[in-house]
């Protein structure tokens, strides 16, 4: 099957290493890979892995302190150590590339429909009118409504979505023979990730074009590839066919990768209700923010609880208010009317002392790692803050052995006490972020994203953590995600959210089985599961 | 499953170490620390070594070129211009540094207060500071001029008070920026006190912007003091600082007499330079925001 | 309509700030001893004399009253009249403002058309030796004091070179302050020279930061060359914060102008400002005072509206 394909691109033995501070790194060690026309070769791996720097340097857009070297041809041109003249004939003609982040990677000052005619005229000889005709028809062709109005637009003026069409549509502009794909659906939310793997899969099948999808979700790849390399560490560890890799991974590296991956399942029991007092509970809480025509309903109108052991999953678009409702539930935002009552309390009436005794029994872990912990202090020092807030009492050397105690608790070694919250990784810190959630024995704990910054594996050791402390100490935890799958194999009961009201909310496993709002079964649609053939027969509209 | 978890540090080097490091790789800004020190000495350890009259007068020796006795030759009532220079200058660097050092403390209060608070407070406090800004220091102190003669402590209430409103613009920003981080939320959420906020988080994590705010704030002051003896607000005869032996020798640079001017003018500019370029340096080091 | 509703809600902000210089500059000629009634009569005068000056002035009224009434003559664009030189302030004001507007609109313009440029191309050849010698001359033109730059200015071109005359053009109005273009050539070097410095760091900057955006490497991916990124793309991006700065540093040009009038005998606002501060001329300093904090902040309102225009998000409230 290959052999006879044209390869569109080749690369051979490429190294590549940053300069850094410390002395020069590794990224990448010796990898070879090849795209043949009309196939789709996904790279995947965790952070770190140099996915994304083979991408770039395939396109010969590596930034200034890296060194490669090695064979990397474009349609049988050399880019590796090729000069600037010779790179911008060959890019956005040749080889195009679409990136992860729509929000940053259009000019903000110049009109959509302008710059997809800059790059085409830069490989064509077109007159301006010509050349924005064209863009227009191209913005028609990546799916966007009324193209000759929105090629006026300025991309602040685009969704997140349309933007990312925007730019895919300047990458196809000239037809390229090879379009590399770095994460194109990272930033984007469910529902909008599958339009946009659909535009890209008709595309490409289209005009036979190659396709390198750098990405580290395997719903992508079983999703949209036809091959599949898996890096580790700068290398391969194993290439293959979607169905072989996804099913039969060989490496043990694959196997673990893919078994941290969170699946949607397809059946399953619903737990015992519980019946207890609510630790939180918002009623008919409405929220606005700004003011004057220009004021936007956060939320409107939105109930819910959260009862004594159990896990409520607050899950959601971008927009939707999931976070905005997890804030209200912790007293940041006030909300304009309707009540918030804390352990039975209502939030609003107490204050002073007895506000943050109240306050005193919650727990909080929030979505970025890094700006989580004050950089300045030791992993201690941030654990024990809590306990210096409201333990008044306890001397210095039974903080001591609590933090111990609870760093245990969250599977963090001892010696990482006096280390700043720089030295760790990513899931260290959210650790040390649950550790400090902890430490006061909360009878709730509040999750925004706990996990959603961190790679697969990372995340399932996080999540585990979180689900086996709650079972031994019984808190209520409200956890919002966009992670449908993660929702579904930790949450207890299921609240779903879309533009600032509930849009259902129940038991876990029967509202995602039988969801009764139809935006829900859209949602549950989008989820692509990291199983080639289920994937295959999910997206022909077979019900599974 | 080990492995995985225990990935790479995404850094490994205690932060002020990486700081320092990249200030000292800043060859303009290690210049400068060089030029600041060697000024001190100059000033403050110099006349021990080349110790000079200053306050009488000595008619027989005036307007004599450098040379001989008198390195840089002396000014109209006798004084010897090295002499001088060291003695202005004393005045110069502590009025400087002292002016700036006050104008960041109350531009660090007033900033920090406004941008915690919010809301119409913050709004009240940030009209007087562009009222501030909307009166162009200069022709306050020429007002002030024309009103009175401070001393020396007076001129550095005066200069403090023009040059606040930079640097609590500044301190406004990181402390909205940083009350929004997701530590001052969650200490918030779980019940922790606005003091513990502000002085546990805020304050702490705004010492880099402020000490770098204080940098620039030292150059322009040390600038201003030139200004102010220009402008008639300098401290009196015999005392003298680098802007009075500057304005006092304009007139004589039109005959010639260059080293009455261009010695206490490259100092100005030396000192100054070298505090900007210190200010740079610690902004690149601390990565935080600052003028340009 | 949203640009009507912002132009009311930074006019409002603008006016409150007004009232608060009002307030100040007011606050810090009255309470200051040394009253202005001495000042104007000499020492030898009498109590009586004094006396009668002041009620002449309404100087002998509590402090707020003269405040409320000074606030209602200025509505009516009454600043007073000067007591050394017999003329209406408003007057006087009226023929001096144009000539220092000249002036620093010029000094501006030449500023920004040298700093701009440069702060680029320095940031296109970062630490490289050509950057490394225009920072530091840009960190000595910002530290040398204006005086001490016409000084040598006047010293090189004119005593030495005799290129250019140390005196700025005399006429009293713009049109003939234009006709000697030669004598403006050193007052607006001089007030330029900071200006060129100062912008050429922030331009510098703000083209550094937006060389490192995604937007670069989507134009570099779809093959456009350095130049052309640079020059339809980083230069209008650059430029916006670049123009959100000059609103603050209106105060400074002013400022320069104070000391440049002063230095070259350019008979503008600034000079009579000075003289002003010599015969301790009250109505004439609060009314100078007054007039350029309001051209300062209409200069800070003309450059947040410039931005507007510039740059589409602003004008949807999105930046």
């Amino acid at each position: 099957m290959s052999g006879e394909r044209e390869r569109v691109l080749e690369v051979e033995d490429l190294q590549v290493r940053f300069a850094t501070d410390t002395g020069e790194v590794p990224a990448v060690c010796d990898i070879s890979l090849h795209v043949h026309t009309s196939e789709t070769l996904a790279l995947v791996g965790e952070s770190g892995s140099g996915k994304s720097t083979v991408a770039l340097a395939a396109m010969g857009l590596l930034p200034g302190n890296a060194r490669a070297s090695g064979r990397v041809t474009v349609d049988g041109t050399q880019v590796v150590g090729a000069g600037e003249a010779e790179l911008a004939r060959l890019r956005g003609r040749t080889a195009s590339m679409v990136f992860q982040e729509p929000a940053t990677a259009l000019d903000p000052l110049t009109r959509v429909g302008a710059q997809i005619a800059e790059v085409i005229r830069n490989h064509r000889p077109l007159g301006r009118a010509e050349a924005a005709r064209e863009a227009i028809e191209l913005l028609r062709r990546v799916g966007i409504p009324e193209p000759e109005q929105r090629a006026r637009a300025f991309p602040f003026q685009l969704s997140g979505g349309q933007r990312q069409r925007v730019v895919i549509a300047m990458a196809i502009a000239n037809s390229p023979g090879l379009l590399i794909a770095d994460e194109p659906t990272t930033a984007l939310d469910v529902t909008v990730q599958a339009e946009i793997l659909d535009l890209l899969r008709g595309l490409a099948a289209d005009s036979g074009t190659g396709v390198l999808l750098v990405t580290h979700n395997m719903g992508v790849v079983a999703d949209f590839a036809d091959r599949v390399a898996v890096m580790l560490n700068g290398e391969i560890v194993e290439t293959g066919p979607v169905e072989e890799v996804l099913l039969r991974p060989r490496h043990e590296y694959t196997r673990k990768l893919l078994a941290a991956v969170p699946r949607l399942v397809f059946q399953g029991e619903d737990p015992a209700p519980r019946q207890d007092a609510p630790v939180v509970e918002l009623r008919d809480v409405r929220v606005r923010f700004g003011r004057g025509p220009r004021a936007v309903r956060a939320l409107d109108g939105v109930s819910l609880d959260v009862r004594p052991g159990e896990t409520v999953g607050l899950v959601g678009e971008s927009g939707s208010g999931k976070s905005t409702a997890a804030r209200v539930a912790l007293g940041l935002i006030p909300p304009d009317s309707g009540t918030v009552s804390l352990f039975g309390t209502d939030l609003a009436r107490s204050r002073g002392r007895r506000r943050r005794a109240l306050l005193s029994g919650v727990g909080v872990v929030l979505q970025d790692p890094v700006a989580s912990l004050d950089a300045r202090m030791s992993v201690a020092e941030c654990v024990a803050e809590p306990l210096r807030m409201h333990r008044r009492g306890m001397s210095a050397a039974e903080r001591r052995a609590r933090v111990a105690e609870v760093l245990e608790l969250v599977r963090l070694p001892k010696e990482l006490m006096a280390r700043g919250p720089r030295e760790l990784s990513g899931g260290q810190r959210q650790r040390v972020s649950l550790a400090r959630a902890l430490v006061l024995e909360p009878r709730l704990l509040v999750a925004d994203e706990p996990t959603s910054a961190l790679d697969v594996s990372v995340q399932r050791t996080v999540l585990e953590v979180i689900a086996e402390l709650q079972r031994e100490l019984g808190f209520g935890c409200l956890f919002v995600s966009h992670d449908l799958a993660v929702v579904q194999q930790f949450a207890h009961r299921v609240v779903v959210m879309r533009a600032g009201c509930v849009e259902e909310q129940g038991p876990t496993m029967s509202t995602l089985l039988r969801p009764r709002s139809e935006y829900t079964r859209r949602l549950i649609a989008a989820v692509p599961v990291p199983d080639p053939v289920v994937q295959r027969r999910r997206r022909a509209g077979v019900t599974v | 499953m080990t492995a995985v978890l225990q990935t790479a540090p995404v850094e490994a080097v205690p932060n002020y170490r990486v700081s320092l490091r990249k200030f000292t790789r800043n060859k303009l800004a290690v210049a400068g620390l060089a030029v600041v020190l060697l000024f001190l000495l100059f000033c403050f350890v110099g006349p021990l070594l080349h110790s000079t009259d200053q306050t009488h007068t000595d008619l027989g020796q005036v307007n004599l070129a450098p040379g001989g006795a008198h390195w840089l030759g002396t000014d109209a009532v006798g004084h010897d211009e090295l002499g001088r220079l060291m003695y202005g200058g004393k005045v110069s660097l502590l009025v400087g540094l002292a002016a700036g050092i006050l104008a960041t403390v109350i531009g660090t209060l007033w900033g920090a207060a406004a941008g915690y608070a919010g809301g119409w407070v913050d709004a009240v406090m940030m009209r007087v500071v562009d009222a501030g800004i909307a009166i162009p220091a200069l022709f306050i102190l020429l007002v002030v001029s024309a009103i009175t003669t401070p001393d020396t402590a007076g001129l550095i209430l005066v200069l403090g008070l023009v040059s606040w409103l930079v640097p609590s613009r500044l301190v406004r920003a990181e402390t909205l920026t940083l009350k929004s981080r997701d530590y001052v939320l969650t200490l918030r959420a779980t019940g922790g006190t606005h003091t513990r906020a502000i002085t546990r988080h805020i304050l702490p994590n705004s010492v880099s912007t402020i000490v770098v705010a204080a940098t620039f704030q030292v150059a322009d002051a040390i600038l201003l003091v030139a200004y102010v003896s220009y402008l008639g607000l300098g401290v009196q005869p015999p005392k003298t600082d680098w802007g009075g032996m500057l304005s006092a020798g304009l007139t004589a640079a039109y005959s010639g007499r260059w080293w009455l001017i261009v010695p206490p003018g490259l100092a100005i500019i030396l000192v100054v330079c070298a505090f900007n370029a210190i200010g740079d340096g610690l902004r690149d080091a601390f990565d935080v925001r600052g003028r340009g | 309509m949203e640009t009507l509703a912002y132009l009311a809600r930074r006019t409002a902000q603008a006016l409150v700030v007004i009232l608060i210089v009002t307030v100040v500059v007011f606050c810090l000629l009255h309470a200051l001893p040394g009253g202005p009634a001495r000042g104007i009569l000499g020492p030898q005068a009498t109590a009586q004399q004094i006396a009668a000056f002041d009620h002449d002035q309404g100087l002998d009224r509590p402090l707020p009253v003269q405040y409320v009434y000074y606030l209602r003559t200025l509505l009516h664009g009454d600043l007073g009249t000067s007591y050394t030189l017999n003329e209406a302030v408003s007057q006087l004001v009226g023929q001096r403002l144009p000539k220092t507007l000249v002036l620093t609109v010029l000094s501006a313009v030449v500023g920004l058309l040298l700093a701009v440029p440069l702060g680029m191309w320095q940031a296109v050849r970062r630490n490289k030796p050509a950057d490394y010698v225009i920072t530091t001359l840009s960190f000595v033109a910002y530290s040398t004091p204006v005086y001490f730059l016409g000084l040598i200015l006047v010293l090189v071109f004119t005593q030495e070179l005799n290129w250019f005359p140390s005196q700025a053009p005399q006429g009293d109005t713009p049109a003939q302050v234009f006709a000697d273009p030669v004598a403006l050539v050193l007052p607006v070097v001089t007030g330029a020279a900071s200006m060129v410095a100062v912008f050429s760091r922030y331009m510098r900057a703000a083209t550094l930061e937006n060389l490192s955006e995604d937007y670069v490497r989507t134009a570099r991916a779809g093959g456009s060359r350095q130049g052309a990124i640079l020059f339809r793309h980083v230069f209008r991006n650059s430029l916006t914060p670049v123009i959100a700065m000059l609103g603050y540093y209106v105060p400074v040009l002013f400022g320069g102008a104070l000391v440049v009038e002063q230095l070259f005998n350019y008979p503008g606002m600034g000079l009579l400002f000075w003289s002003a501060a010599q015969s301790s001329d009250y109505p004439v300093l609060l009314g100078c005072v007054l007039v350029i904090s309001v051209a300062t902040v209409v200069g800070t309102l003309l450059a947040d509206v410039v931005q507007r225009i510039v740059d589409p998000r602003v004008k949807a409230g999105r930046a």
